[in-house]
């Protein structure tokens, strides 16, 4: 008994050495990357067509792209730096910056920015660049890590059709409704009961209420939770009141059986926040006309506000090929071709800005003010709050029971008192694990 | 002649030891490297704050331990998994209806088998889906049908009091299948002959029920209470399917997916470790306390 699992103890050890073996790299001349992300059908084509021009370009490196679902990549990810088999160049979401950076993960890309063959900085959208910054204590300063895959802004769209109808005529560009305005408009536009019914909104983005309100979930350092802020609370219940007392949106039941992006596709919701990513689908799908229109403002502060996200592409740190690497990223990042497939395809608005700014704005294709989403990029846009922390975990609390405000079991102030304390107490976990 | 003998012998019994070794090997690799090194590695690093994304470790005794045990989100997931183990004295009754039913030749006895037994060779994911557009608040057949009888239908997966419901309705119906085709297979291995002796004494169809079959039964319910109550503690991909963060306040997450959380949300790996290991061995101590429950009421043969 004792020499038989003796013998098995052997051959196990004789098999992680082989194992161990077979990931020898041959370094001589030709060498392969890999890259990993996830996308929808046509992205992947787009991608794959991307890399076989990078290929082109480079011809002594191979690109093995592995894509994995959206939901599984961070998983994924996180076992391969584990496993210390992290892909040379990966998607990476901002708000993975701060914790990958200072744990030496990605490479710090701040000198290839500058001294390279493949883009011009200037030329590249100073928030989508500044997303991937930090400087070993405040995101969007300092070194960067990551070059942006796409931006995108997240602008309120709006049914031509349906405002028409209803005899509503949206705001000039330069001066957006105020809240009021909003809702009066949206009333006009709601109609009718059960199937037939039309909403005049989706549910309102939180962030933009919240910002234009004056108030955030957390303080300037990002080191307290202040929701319960009149500020923020006084949003939240406006945003909440837009179904519960107004009923110009989805109760939160009927958002939860229809969401509301399908419920405007068929014209059933006048308003809605989109992002360039949507674009495609609509040429593809929408039966009606469309634009956008600045998001409403507050009365206390009378400013526009809205988030914009963004996913980037990083570069590992134990890359053996790290120069390959960062071409890759910056060829998928800035190449004119991709781009311009990217943008003609509906996906994004391009990250060069002088594409953005004469091909992109002159197309002819639906949105016609696509002045707004540039606006967003520019002017008005922010990052989401929990990006700027070393974890989201406060924030995935904060969401948790959320939807009791939506649907009034509480008001917003009841809620905001419910759960700042355990969320003061996450984000300090979380600063204490950043400064560990 | 008597040593070669002796030699010849030991020859052969090395050669057999040498074929036998080789024959277990794959198995044992098997164990070995998927079973034993990981479990070894999991009950090391419970005692860690292994972080992923850092790479790096102390040891911290027993200080994972204190955490999830104090951690209030821990307890209500454990409220939960309890939660999960309602389904299985409805699934075995079922599943033994309708074993019953299709054992005794009754017409379309098949079809009905592969009809019962196909949930539980579906994907999850498909089956979600599917449930997803039954039990939806507007537009679902569920709410639509007691929409026709008058009575609003609550919103099964975004009301924290139903969604667990919801979950639990949907593994009873999953597993009915696999527990009658258990059940068929020890119906059949009943011998023929007690029922004729039963009838030969005038015993009546339920008292040779209960009298007969139900005790041959018993270990073959054994077995599934044993498996299903497992299967129960570990309820996961419903949870993460249904609802992307645990329910709303955490009202469908179970321990399995806290583990899962805090090992691969929150990049605690060592809390991940620390609570399995316990988890484990809660899991052990039920299964050891029902073995010894079951010398009371399973049948072990004459």
């Amino acid at each position: 008994m004792k020499k038989r699992s003796a013998a098995v103890a052997v051959f196990a050890a004789a098999a992680l050495v082989l194992s161990g073996c077979s990931a020898a790299q041959t370094e001589s001349g030709e060498h392969t990357i890999t890259f990993m992300g996830w996308g929808s059908d046509t992205e992947i084509a787009v991608f794959n067509d991307m890399i076989a021009q990078y290929e082109d370009a480079y011809p002594d490196v191979k690109v093995d792209y592995i894509t994995v679902p959206a939901a599984d990549f961070q998983t994924k990810l996180q076992t391969m730096i584990a496993s210390n088999k992290t892909p040379d160049v990966f998607y990476l979401a901002p708000e993975n910056v701060m914790p990958f950076a200072s744990s030496g993960i990605v490479a710090d890309l701040s000198d290839y920015v500058d001294n390279n063959e493949l883009f011009d900085p200037a030329n590249v959208w100073q928030k989508a660049i500044d997303m991937y910054r930090y400087d070993g204590t405040t995101p969007g300063k300092g070194a960067v890590y990551g070059l942006p895959k796409d931006i995108g802004p997240f602008a309120l769209a709006y049914n031509k059709d349906l405002f028409d109808a209803a005899g509503v005529t949206a705001p000039d560009p330069e001066s957006p409704w105020t809240w009021d305005e909003f809702v009066a408009a949206a009333k006009k536009l709601t109609s009718g009961t059960g199937d037939d019914k039309v909403y005049g909104s989706a549910p309102y983005s939180l962030e933009s209420a919240v910002w234009s309100n004056g108030g955030d979930w957390l303080n300037a350092d990002h080191t307290e939770v202040t929701v319960t802020d009149p500020k923020f609370t006084e949003a939240l219940q406006w945003v909440a009141d837009l179904s519960l007392k107004e009923g110009v949106v989805p109760t939160s039941e009927e958002e939860s059986s229809l969401p509301s992006f399908q419920r405007f596709m068929d014209g059933k919701v006048a308003m809605m926040g989109v992002g360039p990513w949507n674009q495609g689908g609509f040429w593809a799908d929408a039966t009606f006309n469309w634009d956008l229109m600045p998001w409403p403002v507050s009365p206390a502060t009378g400013e526009r506000a809205v988030w914009y996200g963004g996913i980037g592409f990083g570069v590992a740190n134990s890359s053996k090929d790290k120069e390959d690497a960062s071409n890759l990223a910056a060829f998928l990042a800035f190449n004119e071709d991709a781009q311009r497939t990217n943008m003609e395809q509906g996906q994004a608005v391009p990250n060069l800005i002088d594409m953005a700014k004469s091909e992109y704005l002159t197309s002819d294709k639906a949105p016609a003010n696509k002045e707004e989403f540039i606006r967003i990029i520019e002017d008005y846009g922010r990052r989401a709050t929990q990006t700027y922390t070393y974890n989201s975990e406060w924030f995935g609390l904060f969401n948790s029971n959320l939807a009791s405000v939506w649907t009034g079991e509480q008001t917003a102030e009841e809620y905001a008192a419910s759960v700042t304390d355990e969320m003061q107490q996450m984000l300090d976990d979380g600063i204490a694990e950043q400064t560990k | 002649m008597t040593t070669m003998t002796t030699r010849r012998t030991q020859n052969m019994r090395r050669r057999e030891r040498f074929w036998g070794l080789l024959f277990v090997t794959p198995i044992g690799l098997q164990v070995v490297l998927f079973c034993i090194v990981p479990i070894g590695i999991a009950v090391v690093a419970g005692f860690t704050n292994w972080n992923v994304i850092k790479g790096t470790y102390d040891f911290i005794g027993l200080d994972n331990f204190f955490e999830f045990l104090t951690d209030k989100y821990f307890w209500i997931a454990a409220g939960n998994t309890v939660f999960m183990l309602i389904p299985i004295p409805f699934y075995l009754f079922f599943g033994i209806l309708f074993a019953i039913g299709s054992h005794r030749g009754t017409p379309g006895n098949r079809v009905f088998r592969i009809l019962f037994f196909l949930p539980y060779i579906s994907s999850v994911v498909a089956l979600v889906v599917m449930w997803k557009w039954l039990f939806n608040y507007q537009y679902g057949l569920v709410n639509q049908l007691l929409a026709g009888v008058g009575i609003q239908g609550p919103d099964w997966l975004g009301d924290p009091d139903w969604i667990k419901t919801t979950i639990v309705v949907m593994i009873v119906w999953k597993m009915i299948g696999i527990t009658s085709i258990y059940v068929l297979a020890a119906l059949k291995n009943i011998p023929e002959v007690y029922y004729e002796a039963a009838r030969l004494d005038g015993a009546s169809p339920i008292r040779m029920f209960f009298q007969i079959t139900l005790p041959m039964l018993s270990p073959a319910i054994f077995f599934l209470t044993i498996v299903g109550i497992i299967g129960s503690l570990q309820t996961f991909v419903e949870v993460q399917l249904f609802t992307s963060d645990g329910g709303r306040n955490y009202s469908a997450a179970t321990v399995t997916y806290y583990i899962w959380q805090k090992a691969f949300v929150s990049n605690e790996l060592g809390l991940a470790f620390a609570t399995a290991i316990f988890f484990a061995l809660v899991i052990l101590g039920i299964t050891l306390i029902q073995f010894r429950l079951s010398r009371r009421w399973v049948y072990g043969g004459e």
